[in-house]
C-alpha cells in the first residue's frame, strides 16, 4: 500500500458495502473457501469474486490456494488501524476541550 | 423562524465515525463563544500541546473562511483550511474542513496533515447550565465511501454497527 492513510480509506470504502461486511462476519469465525462464502449470495461467481478482491486489496483478508480451492481468512491489522485512527482523534478532541476549559478559567480569573 | 427550526436539529450519530464530547465549564455561555470564535483566544488553546497554533484567521459568518496553521515541536507548519456552515452567537458554530472560504470543495490534498485524511464536520453547540455553560462539540467524519452510499442499493444503517463488531472482533485476534 502506498500510504497508511490512504490504505485506511480502503479499509472504511470495503467496509461499507453489505455484502463484504457479511463475509468479513463469516470470516470472523473461521477460515472458509469461496463456495462456503459464495453460498449465501444470489449473485453470479464473478461478481461475488470482486467483492473478495475489494476486501484481499485492502487487506482486510488474505487467501490461500490448495489445489484447486482458495481459502480466506480475515487479517485484522487494518481494522485495528482504523480503530486506532478514531481513537486518535478522540485522543487529539479530548485534549483540545481539556485546554479549552484550563485556558477559559484563566480568562475567568483574569476578568473584573 | 423555519430556519432556526431546522438547524435546532442535530444530525444523527453515525457510530465509528462520529465522536461527541460534553462539558460543563463554570464559566458564562459568552466567554465560551468568544474562546472558539476570536484568533487571539483560539491560538491560546486549540492545538494540542506540545503543539501549537501560529495562526488563525477567522470569519465569523457562513461560507466564511476558518483558517489556523498548526506547529509541530520541531518547527513544521500546517495549515488547516476550512469554512464555517452556521454561526449562532452563543448557541452553535459548525465548521467543516472539507469547504473552504465561499463554501468552495476543498481537494483532499489540502487537508493538514498525514493523519487528517477524512474531511469532518464539527457542530459545537453552548447551552446554559447551573453551573455555568454546558458545551457539546459533534465531530462528524466523512468517508471515501460515503459519496457512494446514495448509489448503493441495500445499504442501511448497519454500517456503524458491523464496524464495531469487527473492531471487537480484531481486538481479539
Amino acid at each position: 500500500m502506498p500510504n497508511h492513510a490512504e490504505q485506511l480509506s480502503h479499509v472504511f470504502h470495503a467496509l461499507a458495502d453489505p455484502t463484504r461486511r457479511k463475509v468479513l462476519e463469516r470470516l470472523s469465525e473461521g477460515p472458509a473457501p469461496v463456495s462456503e462464502l459464495a453460498r449465501p449470495f444470489a449473485m453470479a461467481l464473478p461478481s461475488f469474486a470482486q467483492h473478495l478482491d475489494v476486501l484481499e486489496r485492502c487487506g482486510l483478508v488474505r487467501s490461500r490456494k490448495a489445489g484447486r480451492v482458495r481459502t480466506y481468512r480475515l487479517t485484522p491489522k487494518p481494522l485495528k488501524e482504523a480503530e486506532t485512527w478514531m481513537t486518535r482523534q478522540r485522543a487529539v478532541w479530548e485534549c483540545r476541550l481539556d485546554q479549552l476549559d484550563s485556558y477559559l478559567l484563566t480568562l475567568k480569573d483574569k476578568a473584573p | 423562524m423555519m430556519h432556526a427550526n431546522i438547524s435546532a436539529k442535530l444530525p444523527q450519530l453515525r457510530p465509528g465515525l462520529d465522536l461527541v464530547f460534553e462539558r460543563v465549564v463554570d464559566v458564562p455561555r459568552e466567554l465560551v463563544w468568544r474562546a472558539w470564535t476570536t484568533p487571539e483566544h483560539l491560538m491560546k488553546w486549540f492545538t494540542p500541546a506540545p503543539w501549537k497554533t501560529i495562526a488563525c484567521e477567522i470569519d465569523l459568518r457562513p461560507g466564511g473562511r476558518f483558517h489556523t496553521v498548526m506547529q509541530s515541536p520541531e518547527g513544521r507548519e500546517f495549515p488547516n483550511v476550512g469554512c464555517y456552515l452556521e454561526v449562532i452567537e452563543n448557541e452553535r458554530l459548525v465548521w467543516t474542513n472539507a469547504l473552504e472560504a465561499g463554501f468552495r470543495p476543498t481537494g483532499a490534498a489540502t487537508v493538514c496533515g498525514s493523519d487528517a485524511f477524512f474531511a469532518f464536520t464539527a457542530v459545537i453547540s453552548l447551552a446554559p447550565h447551573w453551573e455555568g455553560t454546558k458545551y457539546t462539540a459533534l465531530v462528524m467524519h466523512g468517508d471515501e465511501a460515503s459519496a457512494k452510499r446514495h448509489e448503493e442499493m441495500g445499504f442501511h444503517d448497519g454500517w456503524g454497527k458491523a464496524f464495531d463488531q469487527l473492531v471487537a472482533v480484531a481486538k481479539t485476534m
